[in-house]
């Protein structure tokens, strides 16, 4: 908290934090406020008379309505989960044990071999889907989920990797070496003793790995064909823009049902999150 | 069991084989499904269309009768136009994927070596009918063989707003006849607050169907029709672009600067621009919801648009459509029964159901269809009936080749534009476009 005069606190904390809520807050106010308003007050010109285009007094949930009856929302929603759980469970296992062994065990190049990893995430998925359409296809995965949980985590474990040596390397050693003396085998000292204490982090790289899951578009519309196969991303833009025309109402219903579960996992582990995003774990 | 000799099993096959390879009339003199295509099922990728009740038809009765005439189960993708051409290339590449795949504007330029000789069908369904329009032509034919199917184009016009015109004067009778009268309204309408609206922005469809034909119309070109000579760099185009700045600055709502496909739709059904470059979604909707798109005095908007051609500049009045076409790749298993279902699909009886239910938002590819019944239904649709008459595509006076396709994607000519608007001078910003374009032509 700022300290001092009345004033240093309004301008130095209040206002900027206040803000900076707004401005976060804002688009998922447009999508709620776009989702009730009906069509004719969304086609409004700003300039007409008794304009009020930040409320609406004739909420209506008929485009949640037709977005739930339409389209197959529903289904690319429990498609959407279970391919992001499902590619979040891999990530973050094969990561687990990737980013313990680069950043405890002692072996030639495991600084290279690290940074190697992380490079890996930074290659465009614009690049990379090509090459991966013919993987697919020469597994026979095309328009199933596994075409998507499999490459997944072709970005997700570089990220949840990178992420968990950091983590890692911020637990005092001596956690673990006082297990090894009382005669645990490393695994168990992994498992019993730097993944609990890890757990937050574990939880960051969780949500963000099921995040970025959630979100992905380029993988999803390239893998996948029939609309019962589609996810949320691609389904909803596919179903809802026609041609050079927006269904403004019903896209910003898809997109505010589509972020609840994400909102929801984010304010479900914010603690864990935020502990595992800033390391917290003092030596 | 009966026994079938050799004699009569040759006579058997030689007669399915004629009837399978003699077209749909042979197909329904054997008055059986051919037998190449018993269980075949084939995938076919369209964009989502702005026409809901013609996707309906597609995925109901059509596939219906698909499956009763050729005995094929028709699966029909629709997605958004944005996600073709990610989706083509991946199938392309990787050599699997939809069995036909409907592409925009000379995309299958790109791919010509990755997909099936159609010249049998689209010569058959181009004599049949008229003729195909110069931009179907343009962007299917690669100047040997047909290599993509025309399957329709979509009529831009400019869509305008009846009663704000009329306050000035214009009757839809009486529409300017050259970009010295529109801007001259244009610059009235800005007065009264009614802009017009374009797009100096990347949209695919919107952008290139106002600046390309805006420029050929000054006399300005991409290359020669030797399809080699990058020609942007003359008189016509710098004075296309000095009169461009002007234009913009007396009659343009600058909110175009940033407007995707949809921005100019949004805009005109919000009553704030006056005129757009557009093809007919934005009456259609309006017509659609004629409750929900209201004039700024209530009543519905639909009542209040007509629709007009671009204006005539001092080399002649130009337009360009947005043309579609539909590819055959050669990795697929299931090549004839694609050509066999495309040839099926573009017979009158067929591609009439379809072309129907578009209500004029499509102009069909070939001649035949300007005849069609559909343009006595609704008058303010009646200017789409000829519209693609005096289309041409992007790359003129050469072929739409790879190479304009290149440039087209890249929005050149439209970067050309902007960038002079935003203050490059008119000279530099043509030298510009010319020196991007020599890079894709060498």
């Amino acid at each position: 908290m700022i300290e001092g005069a009345k004033w240093r606190r309004w301008v130095f904390f209040y206002v900027p934090v206040t803000a900076f809520v707004v401005g976060l807050l804002f688009p998922f106010y447009w999508m709620i406020i776009t989702t009730i308003r009906p069509d004719r007050e969304l086609y409004r010109p700003w300039s007409a008379p008794n304009y009020a285009p930040f409320w609406t007094t004739h909420p209506t949930l008929e485009h949640i309505r037709n977005l739930l009856t339409e389209t197959l929302f529903s289904t690319w929603m429990l498609n959407t989960m279970f391919i992001s759980l499902a590619a979040t469970a891999i990530s973050l296992f094969c990561g687990l044990l990737a980013g313990y062994a680069l950043s405890r065990l002692k072996f030639p190049y495991a600084g290279l071999i690290g940074t190697a990893i992380f490079i890996t995430y930074l290659v465009p998925q614009t690049l990379l889907f090509i090459p991966l359409a013919d993987i697919i296809r020469n597994f026979k995965l095309g328009d199933s989920p596994w075409a998507l949980i499999l490459t997944y985590p072709t970005f997700l474990i570089p990220f949840c990797t990178w992420l968990l040596m950091g983590y890692f390397k911020s637990i005092p050693k001596e956690l673990e070496e006082c297990a090894r003396i009382d005669g645990a085998p490393r695994w168990k000292a992994m498992v019993y003793i730097i993944f609990p204490v890890a757990i937050p982090g574990i939880l960051s790289a969780g949500i963000f790995a099921f995040t970025l899951s959630w979100n992905e578009f380029i993988y999803a519309l390239v893998f996948l064909s029939s609309p019962e196969q589609k996810t949320v991303p691609v389904g909803v833009t596919s179903e809802l823009v026609r041609g050079d025309v927006f269904f403004w109402g019903e896209l910003m219903a898809g997109a505010l049902l589509g972020s609840i579960p994400v909102a929801f996992v984010y304010s479900f582990f914010v603690e864990y999150y935020v502990s595992g995003i800033t390391g917290s774990v003092k030596g | 069991m009966r026994r079938i000799h050799r004699r009569k099993l040759l006579k058997l096959s030689g007669a399915s084989t004629l009837a399978a390879g003699s077209g749909l009339a042979g197909i329904l003199a054997s008055g059986q499904a051919p037998a190449f295509a018993q269980g075949t099922t084939l995938q076919w990728l369209k964009f989502v269309d702005f026409v809901p009740v013609s996707d309906q038809l597609l995925k109901g009765k059509i596939k219906d009768e698909c499956k009763k005439a050729l005995g094929i189960d028709l699966s029909i993708e629709t997605i958004n136009g944005d996600g073709i051409q990610a989706r083509i290339s991946a199938a392309i590449q990787s050599r699997s994927g939809p069995d036909i795949m409907m592409a925009a504007s000379n995309w299958g330029q790109l791919y010509a070596e990755n997909l099936v000789d159609v010249s049998d069908i689209a010569e058959e369904v181009g004599k049949a009918q008229g003729g195909y329009f110069q931009t179907s032509r343009d962007i299917a034919y690669d100047g040997k063989r047909w290599i993509a199917m025309p399957f329709t184009i979509l009529g831009v016009l400019f869509a305008n707003r009846t009663s704000w015109f009329a306050d000035v004067g214009v009757t839809p009778g009486k529409f300017p006849g050259t970009w010295d009268d529109y801007r001259a309204i244009g610059k009235q309408m800005k007065s009264k607050n009614h802009p017009y609206g374009q797009t100096l922005a990347h949209a695919f469809g919107d952008g290139p169907a106002f600046w390309y034909p805006y420029l050929w119309s000054w006399g300005g070109k991409e290359v020669e029709a030797d399809g080699k000579t990058v020609a942007l760099n003359s008189k016509g185009t710098v004075e296309s672009v000095k009169f461009a700045v002007a234009f913009w600055k007396e009659c343009f709502d600058d909110g175009g600067m940033s407007w995707d496909d949809a921005g100019n739709n949004r805009a005109f059904l919000a009553n704030t621009i006056s005129s757009t470059s557009n093809g007919a979604s934005i009456y259609l909707l309006a017509k659609a919801k004629a409750d929900t798109y209201l004039t700024e005095s209530g009543k519905p908007l639909k009542d209040d648009i007509f629709h007009a051609p671009l204006p005539k500049g001092p080399a002649g009045q130009f337009s360009y459509h947005v043309p579609f076409s539909n590819l055959v790749p050669t990795y697929g298993k299931n090549q004839k029964a694609a050509k066999d279902f495309l040839r099926w699909f573009h017979t009158k009886d067929i591609y009439g159901e379809w072309f129907t239910s578009q209500q004029g938002f499509s102009t069909g590819t070939t001649r035949m269809w300007e005849d069609d019944p559909v343009w006595k239904v609704d008058p303010i649709m009646a200017p789409f009936r000829t519209a693609a008459e005096s289309g041409h595509f992007a790359g003129y006076a050469g072929p739409a080749g790879r190479a304009a396709a290149e440039a087209i994607s890249k929005f050149i000519i439209v970067d050309m534009y902007t960038k002079a608007v935003q203050g490059m001078p008119a000279e530099e910003a043509v030298k510009w476009a010319h020196a991007e374009l020599v890079k894709i032509y060498a």
